[in-house]
């Protein structure tokens, strides 16, 4: 393994980066309010991340790997600091661009599935493709190819309480990738798996990484996991400790 | 999909659902009901109050109304009735005289207002001939007959059979007096008119105030209220007459009106009070469900739902109940006011309004009482279900969706 120095802020001019940084972070700084008493989620971090990375982020319970992940994606808003996401300063985006952006740009796949109860497991994938605008056939067709993708044909009807918890991670998959999106965040998407599933999942994630290029950076303390990562940031107490590509 | 979304979630907690209907449903009915008795008891009192004493439409000399006077008269009665009686919706005319006097029975005197009717039409305009309590009506020729208010018959102690004298001024400023006898006693729901009024045959009036073939006044009933204005209009253009006034009743009785559109706002607060009850109980429940959905707002938002689809999320499913609220509402308070307008509700003492004496509040049954609270529980919802639904839009989504 070799040790690259990612750190953009070095390059002198953000504005420059490669036509390939899909994100680039400038002295990301986290701070939260425990009970009145500030608390450092993140210190400071510099990072680039290029098109069609698979990278882990690991790292101690509380090193700022969520919060780093909802940085950056625009789920949450940093104290300080900068963050490019595909050429653009998401602090300068309003409320409605920051959703457009979102929905075009990124798929999330959350730790606890996430999905909409009150919707099926098609009417869930479909969801962000009704909101840009897709039409109804296409929609219907790139949803039912991506349930096959992901092996749930026969459940497409059901809501999530209907599903194992397999089963809902696949359709929160599912959702994520069915509007092709450039970039899939991923926070500990096998921690609520057993191992196969996992081992499944993460064959299923670099499949598609492979073939269709898509970026994807995910938290994880699953050692199976950092494994098969191409690319692994460590962070420890909000700052980044090391980072290896393999 | 938003709005199938925010069907669902109704259907997710259903006693909350329930309860925040229920509400809505209380308040919509009670709304219909307080609407339905107050146009139900004000129409009665207009209906009395129109059709019983000053007509629906008065026609008079121009400025009579604002300054009554035995000179300002309408000379060509029967070509002005006539022309009345060719618009469309006038049911019935009459023509009337006023006059002030001293009327003394025996030895006890009081001024009188002299009013001269035309009896057969008079009866089918006003139904005068049911105002009479004791005696008989005025007979349909000119026969020196009287008919006096209650009031008058006991501060002169008259009985049926008793003779009164009026004296007056004639109009050509002679003294006149003649002596009539009375026939009957009529109780007109106005004390103070019955303490007055003494009704005479429309030629004795005439004669006696010495305005042959003129009169003061022609009242006209028209089929139907509501279009008063409209036929007052008709009416106008009709005669097309600038010596004469067409006046609808809330001219002619200004204060009464306006006495009633005091009544009536005092209604709205009361309207108000019961909607502001409700809103507060649905704001309760609906900044509960935002409270326990903030992470699922923050899910939409995460995934690209943008601000104002989640605030009209949120409103949409208060307005989902408010609407099903509004059908249930309306089918109770239909009913109610169907029930209310046969049966009624019986006052435990008689009440007046505007000289009109009440005994039972029937309710009207009509799109008001399904219109106003069916704005009133919509809009209200939508109003009440702003700030939480704003609340839910401004959510950052990283923060929701720690919420658990």
């Amino acid at each position: 393994m070799e040790a690259t120095d990612t750190s953009i802020a070095e390059s002198g001019n953000l504005q420059t980066t490669s036509e390939n940084d899909v994100i680039v972070t400038e002295g990301v700084t986290k701070v939260y309010a425990a009970d009145g008493i500030p608390v450092n989620a993140l210190n400071g971090i510099d990072l680039t991340i290029q098109s069609g990375e698979f990278t882990a982020l690991v790292g101690p319970s509380g090193s700022g790997k969520t919060t780093f992940l909802n940085i950056i994606s625009g789920l949450d808003s940093p104290t300080d600091g900068k963050v490019w996401l595909a050429g653009k300063v998401l602090s300068e985006m309003s409320g409605n661009e920051l959703s457009d952006f979102r929905r075009d740009n990124i798929g999330f796949i959350f730790q606890a599935y996430n999905l909409i109860p009150v919707l099926t497991v098609e009417e869930n994938v479909e969801y962000i493709m009704l909101l840009a605008g897709v039409p109804k056939s296409e929609r219907h067709a790139r949803v039912i190819a991506m349930l096959e993708a992901v092996g749930l044909q026969g459940v497409a009807n059901r809501v999530p309480t209907q599903l194992s918890g397999g089963q809902q991670q696949r359709v929160a998959i599912a959702r994520a990738m069915v509007s092709e999106p450039a970039i899939i965040l991923a926070d500990e998407p096998t921690a609520n798996l057993d191992s196969k599933t996992g081992a499944d999942l993460l064959e299923m994630m670099r499949r598609l990484n492979e073939e269709t290029g898509m970026t994807f950076i995910f938290s994880t303390h699953d050692p199976m996991v950092m494994e098969g990562a191409r690319r692994m940031i460590t962070l420890r107490d909000g700052r980044v400790d090391t980072d290896e590509t393999r | 999909m938003i709005l199938k979304i925010a069907f669902r979630n109704t259907l997710r907690q259903k006693r909350r659902t329930i309860l925040t209907g229920l509400a809505m449903i209380v308040g919509f009915t009670l709304l219909s009901v307080t609407i339905g008795l107050s146009d139900g008891a004000y129409g009665n009192i207009i209906a009395m109050f129109t059709r019983n004493r000053i007509g629906h439409i008065q026609v008079h000399r121009e400025g009579y109304l604002d300054k009554p006077s035995l000179y300002k008269t309408i000379d060509n009665v029967s070509a002005v009735g006539e022309a009345i009686q060719n618009v469309a919706d006038v049911e019935a005319w009459t023509p009337r005289i006023y006059g002030a006097g001293l009327g003394s029975v025996g030895e006890k005197s009081t001024a009188v207002q002299i009013i001269g009717v035309d009896v057969a039409r008079e009866t089918q305009a006003t139904r005068f001939d049911q105002k009479v309590v004791e005696g008989s009506t005025l007979a349909e020729i000119p026969s020196h007959e009287a008919v006096i208010g209650k009031g008058l018959a006991k501060i002169v102690s008259a009985t049926v059979g008793s003779e009164i004298v009026i004296v007056s001024q004639g109009a050509d400023g002679s003294i006149a007096n003649d002596l009539y006898r009375i026939v009957g006693i009529v109780e007109s729901g106005d004390d103070i008119t019955d303490r007055v009024a003494c009704y005479l045959h429309i030629e004795d009036a005439q004669e006696l105030l010495v305005l042959e073939g003129r009169v003061h006044e022609i009242v006209v009933i028209v089929s139907n209220i509501n279009r008063v204005n409209k036929i007052t209009s008709a009416i106008e253009t009709q005669l097309n007459d600038s010596m004469l006034d067409v006046a609808p009743w809330q001219e002619v009785a200004k204060s009464f009106y306006r006495a009633m559109q005091t009544d009536q706002q005092g209604d709205a607060i009361a309207r108000l009070v019961i909607m502001l009850i409700v809103a507060i109980g649905v704001l309760n429940t609906v900044l509960m469900s935002v409270l326990e959905r903030t992470r699922e707002y923050g899910v939409l938002k995460a995934v690209g739902t943008k601000p104002a689809q989640i605030c009209w999320l949120v409103i949409c499913e208060v307005v989902i109940i408010a609407l099903g609220s509004v059908c249930v509402g309306a089918v109770l308070g239909v009913l109610a006011n169907y029930l209310l307008s046969i049966y009624g509700i019986t006052y435990p003492e008689e009440i007046t309004f505007g000289g009109m004496t009440l005994r039972t509040l029937y309710a009207e049954v009509n799109v008001r009482c399904l219109a106003i609270p069916a704005i009133t529980v919509l809009v209200s919802a939508a109003i009440v279900s702003l700030f939480p639904a704003i609340k839910a839009a401004r959510i950052m989504p990283a923060k929701a969706m720690r919420t658990h």
